[in-house]
């Protein structure tokens, strides 16, 4: 195995121990708990408070558009990695395009904020 | 920072940004970021009119820039060049398109002005998307890598998908802007997995490299590129409509908000045509005898299905959409000559048709009325008692339609067929020249409605609405219809201007 | 190398029957769920090709940003959540042999030609050797000179994309 694959050998080895520590304490639970189930102990735990209606809520469309937007500004971010690793070598000249770039998007933004999107009401 | 860490920063070679090159460009986009930013930031509405005269006035910047790159691209001491890193190209071709597509943004700007407020959707939005998507269609058309065709075409379809669903109270706009969409990312995907397969086959996405590459070497298997060319022309033939891509047309043409039918009907054909041409006529130059036989199957089957399928619809805008598709097929008869004539005689009819779609589209906009449903056959009964400019308007963009001389649609006909024949595509030009008499049908069919039958419903064309005409829409019908007989009359200016605007090949410096 | 083969084996075993099941779920949820195992599968591949940045974009945008948004739009749409009929139509057979015609041609003309060639052989190089090949940091280099612009296309698309966002989840 390549020096470069068995540095991700680690992530994989901390992904099977995630896992197995998960089924551990999962299965060590359902070992030792005694099953009584009755219709009280069936229904949604809301901190306490008796919960109303069924445990699905259709959601608004407002939170599509944050996930929408997140969406965008995460595509972003990605450009902005790059050019963040390396700013040196892009010096000014990649300051003024990723200038660009950030203020046509900063410009959506502007028009988001003033058409109230972004108000969480 | 310490010295060692200095030492190791070394700075790459950045291209040089030729902002002049991409003037057209640049104006386009900058006219949409203002347009956006000052009615997100005005405090008060502005006066009536203002943002479709705002996106005329860009418009009209962007043909500005444009004929001074044409003056440069034609220089023959300069010449076409290659700019920022080789990603995109300036000659002929590029320049011709920004044209075309800019007119299409002024004419549906025009068109729109009054609509938005008629339908009470009244806003900057539509006018951004529109620059914003002719914007993409610009930058296919310069575009000298596939990946910035797809940036662009996606750029395109995304602020159309948008325009499409803009009349958010009527269904059939909302179903549109669904359909358009999720057909249209479907045939985006297959566009971008023909370029990675194109990229595997000849290990670049750079215009020049690969025709380069293409001439340079004998693949032993060509599958991979063949395959490739299979799906780069399902992602642009869906863009132009070509059958069997076109079963989005009729609906989303229908359903859409009239004007923005006619920006689609128009910038986007423009655009897919101008990748196409620019991909396959001239890149792909050394495999024609690989995709001439696609191509010519596309051209048969749109300029059938368009033609026969238009004359069975009874609403008009349908008719309007299927016969656009008849036209993406007379346009892939000059793009099947794979010549030099070939190419020009498209570009004249891509041209021509922007103008008479836009203006056939722009009648529709106004006889539809408030509600924008109004689009039966039978609206058009007797038009010519209540509105007997409007009808004769029309009529002159119909007859160009339907290729009747003295017309651009005439012209344009004759072009492309004309480098079938020298092409030696006879089969081709003939089915041309048949399914433009079947067309012929549908024109005049709509033409003697608007002449006649009114006499017997003399009630029903009391009740009906008084079409207004306004000054805008009137403007962009005026355009329309004189750049049709002008250019009828007296093409060589167009002709010449199609004949060196035939694309050229250049790779990166 | 029997060591990359075998996790190549793992991972794409994992895709295709992680994407057969977003296909056959009565559940749009689990078929949302089912996705993120088939992106998060094409991810771990990216690094096997040891493209790290594109391992991780593909976390951050599609995982993190593009399956959220499809449960958004679940959430907003569906009344109640559980098995649903009606997810598939009448043509589906016909979309089912389309797919595999358009699957078996472009296995064919794939394997016709890379059936030869292998996955990157790693061992050689060392690891500043293929970050400097392959990193973030080359395709920062990328971006700056070959791909300028397309990346600035980008943001206008972005753009286009925000404005027509909000034009269509505005309140009337």
């Amino acid at each position: 195995m390549s020096e470069f694959l068995r540095a991700y050998l680690t992530v994989a080895v901390f992904a099977g121990a995630a896992g197995l520590l998960v089924a551990l304490m999962l299965g060590a639970g359902w070992l030792i708990r005694p099953s009584r189930p009755t219709a009280q102990k069936s229904i949604a735990y809301e901190s306490g408070v008796d919960p109303v209606g069924p445990g699905f809520g259709q959601s608004q469309v407002r939170y599509y558009i944050f996930a929408l937007l997140f969406v965008l500004f995460d595509v972003e971010a990605v450009f902005i990695f790059p050019w963040a690793l390396r700013l040196e070598s892009y010096g000014l000249f990649g300051l003024v395009e990723m200038g660009i770039f950030i203020v046509i998007l900063a410009l959506g933004l502007v028009y988001a904020w003033r058409k109230g999107v972004l108000r969480w009401v | 920072m310490t010295p060692a860490v200095i030492a190791q920063i070394e700075p790459i070679a950045t291209p040089e940004i030729e902002w002049f090159a991409v003037s057209p460009l640049l104006v386009l986009v900058g006219g949409a970021l203002v347009l956006l930013t000052a009615a997100a930031l005005a405090r008060s509405r502005p006066p009536r009119g203002f943002y479709a005269l705002f996106t005329v006035v860009t418009a009209a910047l962007a043909v500005a820039c444009s004929a001074l790159l044409w003056q440069r691209v034609t220089d023959p001491g300069r010449g076409p060049f290659t700019a920022i890193g080789g990603a995109i190209t300036i000659d002929g071709f590029s320049v011709f398109f920004a044209v075309t597509i800019t007119a299409a943004i002024a004419l549906g700007a025009l068109l729109a002005d009054d609509y938005l407020r008629r339908e009470g959707l009244d806003g900057p939005e539509l006018y951004v998307l529109m620059l914003l998507s002719g914007t993409g269609g610009v930058v296919m058309a310069m575009a000298n890598d596939l990946i910035v065709v797809f940036l662009g075409l996606e750029t395109l379809s995304i602020a159309l998908y948008v325009m499409a669903g803009l009349h958010l109270r009527r269904l059939e706009s909302q179903e549109s802007a669904i359909k358009y969409f999720v057909l249209g990312s479907f045939s985006s995907a297959f566009l971008l997995y023909g370029i990675a397969l194109v990229y595997g086959a000849t290990g670049s996405t750079n215009f020049g490299a690969i025709a380069g590459f293409l001439s340079g070497n004998v693949l032993a298997s060509n599958g991979l590129l063949l395959a490739g060319f299979a799906l780069l022309l399902v992602g642009l033939g869906f863009k132009v409509a070509a059958v069997p891509f076109h079963v989005w047309t009729p609906d989303v043409y229908q359903g859409a908000p009239t004007p923005v039918t006619a920006f689609m009907a128009s910038a986007s054909k423009a655009a897919g045509f101008a990748a196409l041409l620019r991909v396959f006529v001239s890149t792909f130059d050394v495999y024609r005898l690989d995709w001439r036989p696609l191509m010519w199957g596309l051209a048969v089957l749109s300029l059938l299905v368009g033609s026969f399928l238009a004359v069975v619809q009874s609403d008009v805008k349908r008719m309007l959409a299927y016969s656009s598709i008849s036209h993406a097929g007379f346009i892939l008869v000059g793009a099947e000559a794979a010549s030099d004539r070939g190419i020009a005689g498209a570009l004249f009819y891509l041209l021509a048709y922007t103008f008479m779609v836009v203006g056939s589209f722009g009648v529709a906009t106004l006889v539809g009325g408030r509600g924008d449903a109004d689009h039966g056959l039978s609206a058009y009964r007797g038009l010519s008692r209540r509105r007997p400019l409007l009808a004769l308007a029309f009529t002159v963009l119909l007859l160009a339609q339907a290729g009747v001389p003295l017309t651009s649609g005439f012209l344009a006909k004759f072009y492309v067929i004309g480098a079938a024949v020298e092409a030696d595509s006879y089969a081709l030009a003939l089915i041309a020249m048949l399914s433009a008499v079947v067309a012929a049908f549908v024109y005049l069919r709509i033409t003697v409605a608007m002449y006649m039958g009114d006499e017997t419903e003399g009630a029903e064309a009391v009740t009906r609405p008084a079409v207004r005409v306004p000054p805008g829409a009137a403007l962009a019908l005026g355009v329309a219809v004189a750049f049709t007989i002008v250019v009828g009359i007296l093409p060589s200016p167009v002709v010449d201007f199609a004949r060196d605007a035939v694309p050229v090949l250049l790779s990166a410096p | 190398m029997a060591a990359q083969n075998l996790v190549f084996a793992v991972l794409a075993v994992v895709a295709v029957l992680a994407a057969l099941r977003v296909v056959t779920t009565r559940n749009v949820v689990h078929a949302a769920l089912y996705l993120v195992a088939v992106l998060g599968s094409v991810g771990a591949l990216y690094v096997l090709l040891a493209a790290e940045f594109l391992a991780a974009v593909q976390v951050l945008i599609y995982i993190g940003a593009i399956v959220v948004l499809f449960l958004f739009g679940i959430m907003l749409t569906r009344p109640t959540l559980g098995r649903e009929s009606g997810l598939d139509n009448d043509q589906r057979w016909l979309a089912g042999i389309t797919g595999l015609f358009l699957f078996g041609v472009l296995s064919y003309v794939l394997v016709e030609a890379f059936g030869d060639e292998r996955l990157p052989r790693l061992e050689g190089l060392d690891r500043e050797a293929l970050t400097a090949e392959r990193g973030t940091g080359a395709v920062g280099d990328a971006i700056f000179s070959t791909y300028l612009v397309p990346f600035e296309v980008v943001s206008v698309l972005l753009l286009a994309a925000l404005v027509g966002a909000i034009v269509l989840a505005r309140r009337e």
